[in-house]
């Protein structure tokens, strides 16, 4: 059984490897090449250094902006899809749905909202929010599935509302891993931001793509200098915030 | 006063925690249900709020059906009734005096307490509370930060919040020092004599039955086995209680 399974995989691997073309000796053979590309994108060229930055600070509203409107609309959906909160017939629309709108990646999104609203960081905006309300709402249930019962019938045994068993029985349960999970789509949102430029939706994508269109490898380079240091910086604010929370 | 009849609780798969149980439990009395565990003591407490939904019978509190009353209704009960649980139940995260506020959850304005608003006479009440469990400089503390004891001192003054007629305490010592069950106890009998509060206590210990209850009643299997004073506690009644299962 085992080595059955084992002996599948390699001919599938195998099979993927002379589908998809790839060979080793090849990839050597194309090994200068990129040397010759780092070589001609140095030394970067600092004089689009401004633009550089503006095209950053665009990406990092983009991701902001979409990450927290996504929080918030998130939250009912987040409820409507936790197994011990809603009724099964409201439940289970809402993880097929949910599951069906975040198997569509944040870039296709982007393409989608361009053609409907036109280029710029608007599309991006509503891209990174249609991925992202989705995949925080799937985190969001999954927390509320795990609180403790006992609060939630401490405040029922209150008196209390629905509506406020879920505000103080359910919520400072879930609240801290609700804060952690919106920071980290943050992270991940500004790194998916950075190439939705590519494709007309706004910030250091657009930069990016236009320099490498017209082989100004210089320019380009910068560009990227900006965008690795834009992350890391996003990446280390945002951990130690979340390290805080948990 | 609280009116059980013909009461069973049968619990999923079916299991019939509580099997046909008739008690009238008068304003005032110190009620300690005795049992060993899964006797049906927890299950029979949370019918009396509905925390748990009865499978048959009747339950009344204070002239009001619990059984079969609508949202509304049961929310107005369930407000006059504190709880008391074994593992405290309070929100871990919250400071202290939020998890006393949570009390007057059944008596504020629903939409302003959704933001965490509630009206300052609540607030006093919260405090004043907190004071008689003798915590009234921890209200700023987060109930996580407290030990156990002063946890379940703190449970005790959210159910004193609500300003309730009925305590039903499921086993408040059970998960604290044995040291500490005294004292939880006392406090417990301190409230009752202040406010004159009707006060059901689940135990599986003899002794804190006969130390603090008016009325003892044993349960066994779902059913009431034993009900009388702590002197009829004599050590064949105790036995009927506590006894092995046949087979």
């Amino acid at each position: 059984m085992k080595r059955a399974a084992l002996f599948a995989a390699i001919v599938v691997l195998a099979w993927t490897a002379w589908d998809t073309g790839a060979d080793p000796v090849r990839f050597v053979r194309g090994l200068p090449w990129i040397a010759d590309f780092l070589r001609r994108m140095l030394p970067p060229d600092l004089r689009v250094l401004p633009a550089a930055l503006l095209g950053a600070i665009t990406t990092l509203e983009i991701a902001l902006l979409g990450t927290a409107v996504a929080a918030l609309l998130a939250l009912p959906l987040g409820f409507l899809s936790a197994r011990n909160v809603a009724a099964p017939a409201v439940f289970h629309p809402a993880r097929a749905t949910l599951n069906f709108f975040r198997s569509v990646d944040t870039l296709v999104y982007a393409l989608i909202f361009v053609a409907a609203v036109g280029l710029g960081p608007f599309p991006g905006v509503l891209a990174v929010v249609a991925y992202t309300t989705t995949s925080l709402a799937k985190l969001y249930s999954e927390a509320i599935e795990g609180i403790e019962r006992g609060p939630v019938d401490a405040i029922t045994a209150t008196g209390a509302t629905r509506l406020q068993v879920l505000r103080y029985g359910v919520l400072p349960q879930v609240l801290p891993l609700f804060l952690s999970y919106v920071l980290y789509r943050l992270e991940t949102n500004i790194r998916a931001a950075t190439v939705l430029g590519f494709v007309g939706a706004g910030g250091i994508g657009f930069y990016l793509q236009t320099y490498l269109r017209m082989i100004d490898y210089p320019a380009a380079s910068t560009v990227l200098l900006v965008t690795v240091v834009m992350v890391m910086v996003v990446d280390a604010v945002s951990s130690r915030l979340r390290a805080r929370l948990v | 006063m609280i009116e059980v009849t013909g009461l069973r609780v049968v619990l999923p798969p079916d299991k019939a925690a509580v099997d046909g149980v008739d008690l009238i439990i008068r304003p005032g009395e110190f009620v300690v249900i005795l049992g060993r565990s899964g006797a049906g003591k927890t299950t029979f407490l949370r019918a009396i709020n509905r925390l748990t939904e009865p499978t048959a019978g009747e339950v009344r509190v204070g002239g009001r059906a619990v059984t079969g009353a609508d949202p509304p209704t049961l929310r107005a009960i369930r407000r006059g009734i504190g709880m008391v649980f074994q593992q405290f139940n309070l929100v871990r995260r919250a400071s202290v005096l939020d998890n006393v506020l949570a009390g007057r959850l059944g008596w504020a304005p629903p939409l302003p307490t959704l933001f965490g608003h509630f009206p300052a006479e609540d607030r006093r009440i919260a405090q004043e509370c907190l004071a008689q469990v003798g915590l009234a400089d921890f209200a700023r503390r987060r109930a996580d930060t407290l030990s156990g004891g002063e946890q379940q001192r703190v449970a005790i003054a959210r159910a004193l919040a609500q300003s309730p007629s009925v305590i039903l305490a499921d086993e408040p010592t059970a998960s604290l020092d044995p040291a500490l069950t005294g004292s939880i106890m006392d406090l417990l009998k301190m409230i009752r004599a202040q406010r004159g509060l009707t006060l059901v206590v689940s135990q599986h210990q003899l002794e804190t039955a006969l130390a603090y209850a008016t009325r003892v009643i044993g349960f066994r299997r779902g059913r009431v086995v034993f009900d009388g004073p702590p002197a009829g506690l004599t050590p064949a009644v105790a036995a009927t209680i506590y006894g092995e299962d046949p087979g």
